[in-house]
């Protein structure tokens, strides 16, 4: 999130799209209700009116699968109406750059596109430099080529009629929501986007959540209280793990992970550290050496040394995509052994779950460390298969849960908040840190004895507290963990004039150094822990004290990456003079008699006007074109991989960019088409269950409140199908079939396109064949196929059929 | 004296407060099925001796809008409790401070009580030897202590709160004034049956959330002392003592049918 949860309160207009808040976030309606009783007026897109809807002023429908479609026609409707905050996208985005001549557009294709890689030359859509390397700007917005008359044309395409006709929402709905949400563009108006992973799990859930920022831009609604762009993530410690490098493209930081091209530290800071020519930009990203140098010398010690380049040769350098999908790709090939799952459960959760279960028999081990015996800990016993078939060796490894270990866990808001054990843990459950110590030593005494290439494991900088033996009693000690992820002083070192000892802790990430004389596990965590004593973990302070702003950013409450600043980009919350746009609910502002902002920790120190506002962009602005995606600079339409209809902007089905595994790899992925799979599917949880159900179907509690899998369909398909709520259903893709029970509601209403009638039907996907409460996992019905840029499965739309099976319920 | 407010336009349906009442209450699960009628999420279908709360999900069109609005069963408690008046051995009792309690010590189990709710509120222990009538308690351990319910406790929308009956009433009142096209003009628990602990407000019609519209404004107590002081033991036929209070039949024949379709008191409209 830019913002966090309590900032809602001070919205106008709540946008809720690509998210059922009110299941999934239960605790967000807490301020979208404050919100609402302050007179904001709160909008619920969704294919289904859910929990959210029915608290929403207007809920408006839409086809899964047809997001920058909807959220494109809002966009031309903020333009062609001029409901611009023009003085914010003159000054803070890029809307003035002039791109290069080799930029076009047609037939949903941009320019630079090569069919057989199915990938983009993105030079194409690069800024106009001048001599001096800075990008040409026309400030009146005229120029032809400047990127606010590109998006202009770009998007008038997608009218209103166009729009509805591919979303199937109501014309007169639809414009209600315009109207609504365009009326933020006033500087004293401000709209919040919160949004999910029904925005995200598509092919091109990048771009989707690039409409939200295009319109939020043009609005002048980033960076103010109330606004911003809010992904509420669908974890509750998500946001911290993808911190610390939960996937495949990154170190802890957002810092790149290596290629098999980055040979030497240069050669990666060469390829990953921005540089601009633009005295006015900040470029953040500059420091780049400083982050991965003490990130180095975290993980090396005395073993990373400018010698040796700080030990960059240790660190794995990859060779392509490890995304899920990739990786279940290949362990299905046979290329992949082992597999060590933390508190996951592909066997519910991955897509496409029939083949990821039968990549999972072609490992020769598996090591599950969870709460339960999860349907993944037990494939080998899963109905219809012999034990003695399956040939992978399991481990389960009984974990503790979130009240028995004590450490912090980062929320949606960036909020590091520390808790404590409230309770040992239970029998011989271990906490995921003990795991993590044990094993890290145990595999470090297997290198000692010699292997191919042991330094980057015997070498490692192990100690938390526990010896170098395994001891089940001795539980690491995790402020050591969170002190190094802050980060120390590896030596004496004088900066700006103060002198640090060896050891002490790095008050905050501008002190860092690429030297080796700092160490740091993430640079954005430093500042979290900022002296030796646990009083000095900030991630653990509990003051209720607001700032004087009195807009509830409560800085003393636990502690906000980056160095505590509550909302994001908050320099684009005042005027070039440092004024805020609103004075009412202001963020910053500077006070000239102390030379000093006032408010929210600031982007950066300089006075106004010093430094371009979006101070993580090279250039200083927020991008309208984003010339970095591999999908194009600009969001465009495309239907999902299965889709009962034709693209209507363009005679490209499907995003142009897209790895397509039913080509590649045939296998298990087969592709559904309208004729036998004419009906729109989906997939999403509900409130009292939790992600793939370990931890909620085994609690009584929670399944007596859903016991069953059920599949959501309207009143007409029912009608059409036979079916009558509580009647059993079987639902079917081209991968798969799983049935439950028929849930008949007016909630689900069919979409209308050029006339013609399109059904959606959805599933709940919590569960499977373990538990107190089981049923069929839906994901056998979803497809292998991720967005072009991050690889999130396509969990949200696809082709499917419906037929009334044996049974019901009363 | 305190009570609860609960404002369904607040509500989400999220069932926190559900969980939270079993939670506190030691209550233990019940297993269910897939609840067709009315639409498949609420479950378990109707209160019990382990479920004192339960979230109802009801889909209406009203004034021309459609609405998936929540409804709450639960004990009202009453301010003049016919349930404590029916009580044989003044197992039941309304406490000053608002929660009317029961003592299970004391319960014959003769299910008086049962029939002389309104609300249908008490429910038999009947997979237990000796059962008891439990209901409900508005958490008078946590009032007594100076704690909330549970569930107001938990609830994120402050759907549920609780507070003095007066400021909960005046409260009320206030957001109507507020907002008089977003609710339906009525406090419902302000005078039925003689004015209740717990308050609704709503932005649909009362019946739509299957909560019974059809009761007096006045104090059931009175008809319920009647219906058991005209015979001087307790050990007396039903049908007679209740005699006077004919609604309380035609609510228990309704009962008794919604029983054995296994259907719930909530519902849809
Ligand atoms: S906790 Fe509150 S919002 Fe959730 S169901 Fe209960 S009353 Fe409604
Ligand atoms: S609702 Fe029923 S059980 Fe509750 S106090 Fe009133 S009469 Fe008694
Ligand atoms: S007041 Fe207490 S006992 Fe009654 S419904 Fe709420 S949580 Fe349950």
């Amino acid at each position: 999130m830019t913002n966090h949860w309590s900032d809602m309160v001070h919205a106008d207009v709540i946008m809720i799209m690509g998210s059922n808040a009110a299941e999934n976030h239960p605790i967000a309606t807490k301020w979208i209700t404050r919100a609402k009783e302050k007179g904001a007026i709160v909008v619920s897109a969704d294919p289904r009116y859910t929990r959210t809807s029915s608290f929403a002023d207007v809920y408006c429908k839409f086809r899964s699968g047809t997001d920058i479609a909807f959220v494109g026609g809002m966009i031309n409707y903020a333009l062609q109406n001029d409901f611009v905050q023009k003085d914010y996208v003159l000054n803070y985005t890029n809307a003035s750059f002039i791109i290069s001549e080799k930029y076009g557009f047609d037939d949903g294709l941009f320019t630079g596109y090569n069919p057989a890689s199915r990938s983009y030359d993105k030079s194409h859509w690069a800024y106009e430099l001048d001599g001096k390397g800075m990008p040409v700007r026309d400030m009146t917005l005229q120029h032809p080529r400047c990127a606010f008359q590109l998006l202009k044309k770009h998007f008038q395409r997608y009218d209103v009629d166009t729009v509805c006709n591919i979303t199937g929402a109501p014309r007169d709905v639809y414009l209600q929501v315009c109207r609504h949400y365009t009326s933020t563009w006033a500087p004293d108006r401000v709209g919040t986007w919160l949004y999910a992973m029904g925005a995200t799990q598509h092919t091109h859930g990048t771009q989707n959540i690039r409409t939200y920022a295009i319109l939020q831009l043009l609005l002048g609604n980033v960076g103010l209280a109330g606004g911003g762009v809010n992904a509420l993530r669908g974890e509750s410690n998500v946001q911290g793990s993808t911190d610390m490098a939960l996937l495949f493209h990154i170190l802890p930081g957002y810092l790149a992970s290596p290629t098999a091209a980055d040979q030497s530290l240069a050669a990666y800071l060469a390829s990953n550290t921005p540089r601009t020519n633009d005295p006015k930009s900040a470029n953040w990203w500059g420091n780049y050496p400083k982050y991965i140098v003490s990130l180095l010398k975290a993980w090396y010690g005395g073993h990373a040394a400018r010698e040796n380049d700080f030990a960059f040769s240790y660190i794995p350098k990859r060779s392509g995509d490890y995304s899920w999908i990739s990786l279940f790709e290949a362990m299905y090939a046979g290329q992949i052994k082992g597999l060590m799952l933390f508190g996951q459960n592909p066997a519910v959760g991955g897509p496409n779950t029939n083949k990821e279960i039968k990549a999972l028999e072609k490992l020769d081990w598996m090591v599950a460390v969870d709460l339960w015996e999860t349907e993944t800990a037990s494939i080998w016993k899963r109905p219809g298969v012999k034990p003695a078939d399956i040939k992978t060796e399991i481990f389960l490894l009984p974990s503790a849960s979130s009240v028995e270990k004590e450490g912090s866990i980062t929320n949606s808001a960036r909020w590091a908040q520390w808790r404590y054990a409230a309770v040992h843990p239970v029998g011989n459950s271990r906490s995921d840190l003990w795991i993590l110590d044990a094993l890290c030593k145990a595999v470090k005494k297997e290198y000692a004895a010699g292997g191919v290439f042991p330094e980057p494991i015997t070498r490692l900088a192990w100690d938390y507290g526990t010896g170098e033996e395994v001891d089940v009693r001795k539980e690491p000690d995790v402020h050591r963990v969170a002190k190094e992820i802050n980060g120390y002083f590896t030596q004496e070192k004088t900066v700006g004039g103060r002198q640090y000892k060896k050891g002490e802790q790095v008050p905050g990430f501008a002190l860092l150094q690429d030297d080796g004389s700092t160490c740091s596990g993430n640079w954005l965590y430093c500042n979290s822990y900022a002296g030796p004593e646990k009083k000095d973990n900030k991630m653990a302070r509990r003051s209720k004290r607001d700032a004087m702003n009195g807009i509830g950013l409560y800085p003393d409450w636990a502690w906000c990456w980056p160095v505590n600043r509550r909302i994001l980009y908050n320099r684009a919350s005042v005027d070039p003079t440092g004024k805020p746009w609103n004075p009412k609910r202001w963020v910053i502002r500077w006070n000239a008699g102390k030379k000093q902002w006032e408010g929210d920790v600031p982007d950066g120190p300089w006075p106004p006007g010093e430094k371009h506002p979006f101070i993580m962009k090279p250039d200083g602005h927020a991008w309208l074109f984003a010339g970095n995606l591999n999908d194009g600079p600009l969001p465009e339409h495309y239907e999902p991989l299965e889709s009962p209809l034709p693209n209507m902007m363009s005679r490209q089905q499907v995003n142009p960019a897209i790895k397509l595994w039913h080509k590649d790899a045939p296998e298990m992925n087969a592709v559904g088409t309208a004729d036998r799979f004419p009906i729109v599917g989906t997939t999403y949880r509900v409130s009292e269950h939790w992600q793939a159900g370990a931890m909620t179907r085994n609690l009584p509690w929670l399944a007596e409140l859903v016991p069953d899998v059920f599949v959501e369909m309207g009143v007409d398909l029912a009608r059409q199908k036979g079916v009558q709520n509580g009647d059993r259903v079987t639902l079917e893709t081209a991968r798969g079939k799983m049935s439950g029970y028929a849930l008949v509601t007016r909630r689900f209403e069919p979409f209308r396109h050029n006339g013609k009638i399109v059904h959606e039907v959805g599933v709940i996907w919590h569960f499977g064949y373990q538990g107190i409460v089981k049923g069929d996992s839906a994901n056998v019905l979803t497809p292998h196929v991720g967005d072009a840029n991050t690889m999130i499965p396509e969990y949200k739309a696809f082709l499917c059929n419906v037929y009334k099976a044996k049974g019901g319920a009363s | 004296m305190k009570a609860l407010l609960i404002d369904v336009t607040r509500c989400v349906g999220c069932r926190g407060c559900q969980v939270a009442c079993k939670e506190w209450n030691e209550l233990p699960a019940e297993k269910t099925r897939f609840f067709a009628s009315p639409k498949g999420y609420q479950n378990p279908r109707d209160l019990s001796s382990k479920t004192w709360r339960v979230v109802t999900y009801n889909e209406a069109q009203t004034n021309g809008r459609f609405e998936w609005v929540f409804g709450h069963l639960q004990c009202f408690h009453c301010i003049e409790p016919s349930c404590a008046t029916a009580c044989p051995v003044s197992a039941l009792q309304k406490t000053k401070e608002g929660p009317v309690v029961y003592d299970p010590d004391r319960c014959l189990g003769c299910r008086y009580c049962q029939l002389a709710c309104p609300f249908l509120v008490p429910r038999f222990e009947w997979d237990k030897a000796i059962p008891k009538i439990t209901k409900c308690t508005m958490c008078a351990d946590r009032v007594a202590a100076g704690e909330e319910p549970a569930c107001a406790k938990v609830c994120p929308t402050d759907a549920i709160v609780f507070g003095e009956r007066e400021d909960l009433i005046a409260e009320a009142e206030n957001r109507i004034h507020r907002n008089p096209r977003g609710y339906v003009h009525h406090i419902y628990g302000k005078d039925e049956v003689g004015g209740t602990c717990v308050l609704h407000l709503s932005n649909v019609p009362f019946e739509v959330l299957g909560y019974r519209t059809d009761l007096p404004k006045i104090s059931l107590r009175e008809y319920t002392k009647t219906a058991m002081q005209v015979v001087p033991h307790v050990k007396i036929g039903l049908a007679v003592a209740l005699g006077a209070v004919s609604w309380v039949i035609q609510r228990r024949i309704r009962n008794g049918r919604d029983e054995k379709n296994g259907s719930s008191s909530g519902g849809e409209s």
